[in-house]
């Protein structure tokens, strides 16, 4: 493709080219699919809504949110699924929304809710890239948005309060871990030897809980203890983000 | 549940075997029903059909208000009330009944995975037709819930392709398999029926729900063979 690809999205840390999940969704896909993505990182200079990030911009569209990019993508040729099959294309689906169902609430209350973690960390980290005065502003907006999407996909009437959710929610993260160990064994990838969408999706979910650090970790904790996830992970960032790694 | 009372219950249901007048109760059928809820009263009655667990089903007007955490569908067992497909097969499983029991690890993490898959797009389908649909219940709420999901941006169009590429997905799995871990059904095929057999057999204002569907031959035949199986061959007489 001769017009270029640019994907804007928030910054690494941590050893990681992102903190932001979706951002490295989208990132560790286009490394696997091959896509030439240029990376605009977010800072305070950058222009755009950072309600919708990550976006991709071509010469004729802009998309955002990481199914959409990643379709996208796809459709530029840009495919890492060619070799699945079609039931391994169908357990992709099933998998990644074992992760949004079960796992995601507990990454965004751990990053966002999470009041030792969003004051000291999560807050101060994203302020620093967002211009003043929306500095002041957009964290807050981001850290309710974390919390509605939990409490109205998990918090069932009568339960609208947190505190009857969390231990729910960080249950089933850990048996969502579980299972995702369980099901990657001592695979390289979840499907054979070469990285696709779901990796892209397992990465870009796992990466940031297991390296960000926090006070309130016991989710990370959780974590730390599967092995082959961790390593999964670390395979990752070696073998694909090496050369680009540094703070956001 | 809340954790504690959920292991307290797991301790109670374990000593007493399932009564003959156990209960599930429902929403009244017809225009009170909202398609989601039927679709999840089914999957339970399903589910406990296979494990060979006799229910009565009722319906009662009042019966999200009966339902000691305001879902339905509940069912009644002895002197306990438990309510939604997921703590029910819990409850189930510590009375000695499980579906899937026997599969291994990585198909149980499949298992729940496409169960998943069906809360995802199915159920969410569902609830934004009912909101579309003229006679619906509960607007402001489901709109809510909605948009906290990123769905509120969707157009029809855009929901029924997630709905078509679920199908697809659920069609891809099950293959020529009379269910999806083959011989035997589990909750899976139970939840999968619930929602399938709604859509096919609900009549809404806009009926291209269904007819994704029934694009796929394998899932239409699918679900004939567990209403058959379960629900005529027990004498339980055609669903609705």
């Amino acid at each position: 493709m001769a017009a270029p690809l640019e994907l804007s999205c928030w910054g690494g840390g941590w050893g990681l080219p992102s903190v932001h999940s979706e951002s490295l969704v989208v990132m560790a896909y286009a490394k696997f699919s091959g896509a030439p993505l240029k990376v605009i990182v977010i800072d305070g200079t950058w222009r755009g809504s950072r309600g919708d990030v990550p976006i991709l911009t071509t010469e004729d569209n802009i998309v955002s949110q990481p199914a959409k990019i990643l379709n996208f993508l796809r459709k530029q040729k840009y495919n890492a699924d060619y070799e699945l099959s079609a039931k391994q294309g169908a357990d992709t689906l099933a998998y990644i929304a074992l992760l949004e169902e079960k796992l995601l609430p507990a990454v965004l209350h751990t990053f966002w809710v999470e009041t030792d973690n969003y004051f000291t960390v999560t807050k101060p980290w994203f302020a620093s890239r967002i211009p003043f005065p929306l500095s002041l502003i957009l964290p807050g907006r981001m850290s309710k948005g974390a919390l509605n999407r939990i409490l109205l996909t998990r918090g069932q009437p009568p339960l609208y309060h947190l505190r009857e959710v969390e231990a729910q929610i960080y249950k089933d993260a850990k048996e969502c871990l579980n299972l995702l160990s369980n099901r990657l064994g001592t695979s390289q990838f979840f499907f054979g030897d070469t990285p696709s969408t779901l990796d892209a999706y397992v990465f870009g979910f796992l990466a940031p809980l297991y390296k960000v650090q926090f006070p309130k970790i016991q989710l990370q904790k959780h974590l730390k203890q599967l092995s082959n996830l961790c390593r999964f992970c670390d395979d990752i960032l070696n073998s694909y983000f090496r050369l680009s790694l540094g703070d956001g | 549940m809340s954790l504690v009372a959920e292991a307290f219950v797991s301790q109670i249901a374990a000593t007493e075997p399932w009564p003959e007048n156990a209960t599930l109760y429902q929403q009244l059928k017809g225009e009170q029903i909202l398609l989601s809820d039927n679709a999840a009263s089914l999957a339970v009655q399903a589910f406990l059909q296979m494990c060979n667990l006799p229910v009565k089903v009722v319906c009662r007007a009042n019966a999200e208000y009966m339902s000691p955490s305001g879902k339905v569908p509940f069912i009644h067992v002895g002197n306990q009330v438990v309510s939604e497909l997921g703590p029910i097969v819990q409850f189930v499983k510590a009375k000695g009944h499980s579906l899937s029991d026997g599969l291994d690890e990585v198909q149980k993490a499949e298992m729940k995975a496409y169960m998943e898959l069906v809360n995802n797009m199915l159920l969410t389908a569902e609830l934004y037709l009912q909101w579309c649909d003229e006679a619906t219940v509960g607007e402001w709420e489901v709109k809510r819930k909605m948009k906290a999901i990123g769905w509120g941006k969707k157009t029809l169009d855009q929901v029924l392709e997630d709905v078509d590429q679920c199908c697809q997905a659920l069609s891809q799995r099950l293959g020529t398999q009379p269910y999806f871990f083959n011989k035997q059904p589990t909750e899976l095929d139970a939840l999968v029926f619930g929602h399938l057999y709604t859509i096919l057999t609900t009549q809404l204002t806009n009926d291209e729900l269904s007819e994704k569907v029934k694009n796929y031959s394998n899932l239409l035949a699918f679900c004939r063979r567990i209403e058959q199986h379960y629900f005529e061959d027990r004498g339980k007489g055609r669903l609705s």
